[in-house]
């Protein structure tokens, strides 16, 4: 579904990935570890369109997509739920939610379909629905941003960093929220630094490091591995 | 008490023009977030449009309005693609420069086509009208009625469908709406033809009251600032209301205090808001 080969992206002079190559298939649920600066959120904004790679190629449904607009990578069925949210604080979560589904606005009934499950997989932002953005909480506006990333109905999710500044009860239940949304069928791309969380949800982990993937593999192996323990468990 | 109400009534005739004026220029900045100091100069040119078409082509005035609409929406977004748009990313003072450079260049070709002398347009509507015991034209009715239609209209696309809302979107945030697959230069350019044909009605409706020159705009940019600056940047019905503020208070000022000063009313009345709220009437605190 997704494949990059030896993808490259800079910011003026520096390089920051060197080389990307990995690959998802549909229905996969795949994590990307990585420490602080690793370039987690860098690569998913070159998959999403965001930023060009210098080198490489980015292939999404077997198209080429690293010279596309984000707008029209979004078509295609990908979607990022990006580090920081970038929700539109002064709309409402309503608006929020319908905005996500820009793409298929002319899809009443699917749009419909979808904010009844994104509202009984949160059931918060059923609450809080007239509710301005920008006065949720940090966990409620992590939770409208993955919902409205659904609203697009993507076949493939990126999700960077959900459990970021978030209580672990919190992270527990957005880390469940996650696995349910894969297992009806949404392929899914999560990046996290909580690699514990990740690879207890996750079948399949890559780990970045200073923009270069140094290990791959399943889940159960990864956290088990000496240099996954050490650097990113605590171990 | 009859000259306190013509002077209200006048004031709102006024301040219909400057809200219109104002929020087209807070669109634009709330998308591009740089001062489109040119806003002023496609106004003009909106009037200059309008004047042309009657005098020169016997167009009805309406059928002139609208078309100076249609023109100066196509003209506002060809200045959004060929001035701004290359600029993006780039320091703001690059879209400043830009933005005064087009400002020059529309003011002296309008001139040089044109000429300096002041021009105006054959009253559409004449007859006097008395209205709660106060005596005006038609035409300063139809002004104030005209803008309070589009100004509604322009609120309920922008709030209530999803085209007019993805303008909202880029501006709060222009990262988000790509990544729900808006595409942020159609919106851009929309902005562009919504402001400039917004600034092209206020010029006409007010056309046959006032002379038209090629300076016309430059005073009036400045107060658009003001209003927005006093409104919050950024905001609609800041926008909106900064400019019947506005209008009031020249208004006002003008009838019973000085009409020579009523510029310093103005911007007195910023200073003023701005020491009690720096942020605007509806500003949101610097986040
Ligand atoms: N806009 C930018 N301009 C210059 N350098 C940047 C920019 N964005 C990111 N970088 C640099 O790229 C590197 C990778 O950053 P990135 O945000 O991709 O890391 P990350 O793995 O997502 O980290 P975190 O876990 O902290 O979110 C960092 O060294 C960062 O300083
Ligand atoms: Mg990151």
């Amino acid at each position: 579904m997704l494949k990059l080969r030896n993808v490259a992206t800079n910011f003026g002079n520096s390089v920051i990935i060197r080389g990307v190559s990995l690959e998802i298939k549909k229905g996969d649920f795949v994590s990307l570890l990585g420490s602080n600066g690793a370039g987690k959120t860098t690569l998913f904004r070159t998959i999403a369109g965001i930023l060009k790679p210098c080198q490489g190629t980015v292939e999404f449904k077997g198209r080429q997509t690293n010279r596309m607009s984000a707008d029209k990578i979004v078509k295609l069925g990908l979607s990022l739920c990006p580090e920081g949210r970038h929700l539109f604080p002064q709309l409402s979560v309503h608006k929020n939610l319908m905005m996500g589904a820009y793409i298929r606005r002319r899809d009443h009934k699917g749009i419909k379909r979808s904010i009844g499950q994104v509202q009984e997989l949160f059931p918060i932002l059923k609450e809080r629905k007239e509710q301005m953005a920008g006065t949720l909480s940090g966990g409620e506006q992590q939770m409208l941003a993955i919902a409205r990333a659904l609203m697009s109905d993507p076949e493939l999710l990126l999700l960077d960093e959900p459990s970021i500044g978030l209580a672990p009860l919190i992270v527990k239940n957005i880390a469940d929220k996650v696995k349910a949304i894969n297992e009806m069928g949404t392929t899914i791309f999560l990046s996290e630094q909580n690699a514990n969380m990740a690879l207890k949800i996750t079948g399949r982990g890559y780990v970045l490091e200073s923009g270069s993937i140094i290990m791959e593999g399943p889940s159960n192996q990864l956290i088990t591995d000496d240099v996954v323990r050490k650097a990113y468990l605590g171990a | 008490m009859e000259l306190f109400l013509q002077q209200v009534f006048n004031g709102i005739m006024l301040g219909s023009t400057y809200a219109m004026v104002a929020l087209g220029l807070t669109l634009v900045f709330g998308i591009l977030h740089v001062p489109n100091f040119a806003h002023g100069n496609l106004y003009m040119l909106g009037a200059y449009v309008t004047f042309f078409l009657i005098s020169l082509y016997q167009f009805g005035f309406w059928a002139a309005v609208i078309s100076s609409m249609v023109i100066l929406g196509v003209v506002g977004m060809l200045v959004e693609r060929f001035v701004y748009r290359p600029l993006i990313g780039q320091p703001h003072i690059n879209m400043f420069i830009s933005a005064i450079g087009l400002l020059i260049l529309l003011e002296n070709s309008v001139a040089v086509v044109w000429g300096t002398s002041a021009k105006r347009i054959p009253h559409p509507y004449p007859d006097t009208v008395h209205l709660l015991g106060i005596t005006t034209t038609q035409q300063r009715l139809i002004v104030i009625v005209a803008a309070v239609i589009m100004i509604i209209l322009l609120q309920l696309f922008i709030k209530k469908t999803i085209h007019g809302t993805t303008i909202e979107a880029v501006a709060q945030d222009r990262e988000g709406a790509q990544l729900v697959g808006i595409n942020v230069n159609w919106v851009s350019s929309m902005t562009f033809a919504i402001s400039s044909a917004f600034a092209a009605a206020a010029a006409s409706l007010m056309a046959p009251i006032f002379m038209i020159t090629p300076t016309m705009g430059a005073l009036l940019v400045m107060k658009a600032f003001v209003i927005i600056i006093l409104g919050g940047l950024g905001s609609m019905q800041g926008a909106i209301l900064g400019g019947y503020i506005l209008g009031l208070v020249e208004s006002l000022g003008g009838g019973f205090i000085s009409a020579a000063y009523k510029d310093v009313f103005a911007f007195g009345a910023l200073v003023l808001i701005l020491a009690i709220k720096p942020t605007g009437l509806f500003g949101k605190e610097s986040n």
